[in-house]
């Protein structure tokens, strides 16, 4: 039992990624400025990331490297996400004065 | 707020060298698979304690033993407590600054994992690039508020000092063995033959024989990347540039947007 502090495995890993996305998640749901939102998102990515590479480094060789090559992409992604996500609360702040996504309700009537 | 952002520097700045000495324990590329926790733990309940009293007692210094561990601990530490520490601010810029933080401890992580070119990408493009632009974007957009708690005068101070202090002696420490021998900082060849049976993570059970010894390397992302993933990369050029051309369009100021208030 104790040697889940110094034997390290794949699941160490992968529920640290878990950890990580519960508590983007977390502010995804509970904050309500807009740019800690997406900083939860760019979390939950991380997470993602996490769990891919470490699925690369248990399988291993080729296979390992197309995770390496995957998880390259989803930081391209999320960087043009962030960037038009931001470009958003720019222009969502431009024309409320807020970036408070509780109080931007436009679209649900 | 100015003492909450330099503790998690101090956090950043406990992360990067751990990682930087990382790996270091590999100098021995044969004493990995001889002494490694190499127990199933499904298939040999028995020999667990064994092969840990193993590593405990000889295993000191390679990769997959208790250093790596505590490395792993201490990095989880911190990348739980910057997402936390992120998810709980209220004050945009220690958010910010708790995501760097964050963010360097998963790029240690993603080290650990030997994929070093994503740890690189993943301080390049996180770190500096997104961090950047968020930076900026609360810089646009910033209202003072008041902090739920944080570590105010002397104790934020005391704690940037020592991070400070500690940053300068790994630094010079760094730099004094770079004088001894120049190969004392970079990593040694990953060790070639490893235990089928091992589970590991750090060490693979699968395709150990044909793995190169930069496997995560630049080079051999750059392989997988540019022969089979050729058409996602175009792909994901092609997003870069949508996003870009959406990113002005959305930013531009527009005069039928001005009346548009709820």
């Amino acid at each position: 039992m104790n040697e889940i502090f110094y034997k390290l495995t794949v699941s160490h890993f992968l529920i640290l990624a878990a950890v990580v996305f519960a508590i983007g998640t977390v502010g995804v749901l509970m904050r309500r400025n807009a740019l800690i939102v997406m900083m939860s998102i760019e979390l939950m990515l991380n997470a993602a990331n996490l769990t891919i590479l470490a699925f690369a480094r248990y399988h291993g060789g080729a296979a390992g490297l197309e995770g390496h090559a995957l998880a390259f992409i989803v930081i391209a992604v999320a960087a043009a996400e962030a960037a038009v996500g931001l470009a958003i609360v720019v222009a969502v702040f431009r024309t409320r004065r807020h970036a408070d996504i509780d109080r931007l309700t436009l679209l649900k009537h | 707020m100015r003492p909450l952002a330099l503790t998690v520097f101090l956090a950043l700045v406990l992360a990067a060298p751990l990682a930087a000495a990382q790996p270091a324990p590999a100098q021995d590329p044969h004493a990995g698979h001889q002494h490694g926790p190499i127990a199933d733990q499904h298939e040999q309940p028995g020999a667990g304690p064994a092969a840990a009293h193993a590593a405990e007692g000889e295993g000191k210094g390679f990769e997959n033993g208790r250093g790596a561990a505590l490395l792993f601990w201490v990095l989880a530490l911190a990348t739980v407590a910057g997402s936390i520490f992120v998810v709980t601010r209220r004050n945009l810029v220690a958010a910010v600054m708790g995501m760097v933080g964050t963010f360097f401890a998963l790029a240690a992580l993603y080290a650990m994992l030997y994929a070093h070119f994503l740890a690189v990408i993943q301080v390049l493009v996180y770190a500096g690039a997104i961090m950047v632009l968020f930076v900026f974007v609360v810089m646009i957009l910033n209202r003072p508020e008041d902090e739920p708690w944080a570590l105010q005068g002397l104790l934020g101070k005391a704690l940037a000092g020592v991070a400070i202090l500690y940053l300068l002696v790994r630094v010079s420490g760094v730099l004094w063995d770079v004088k001894d021998s120049p190969h004392a900082v970079v990593a040694a060849p990953r060790p070639q033959a490893i235990d089928t049976t091992s589970v590991g993570v750090l060490e693979n059970p699968i395709q150990s024989a044909q793995r190169d010894d930069d496997w995560g390397s630049t080079r051999s992302v750059g392989k997988a990347l540019f022969r089979d993933y050729l058409f996602p990369f175009e792909a994901v050029s092609l997003v870069l540039l949508v996003a870009v051309v959406g990113g002005i369009a959305l930013s531009r100021p527009h005069r039928e947007a001005e009346d548009n208030n709820e």
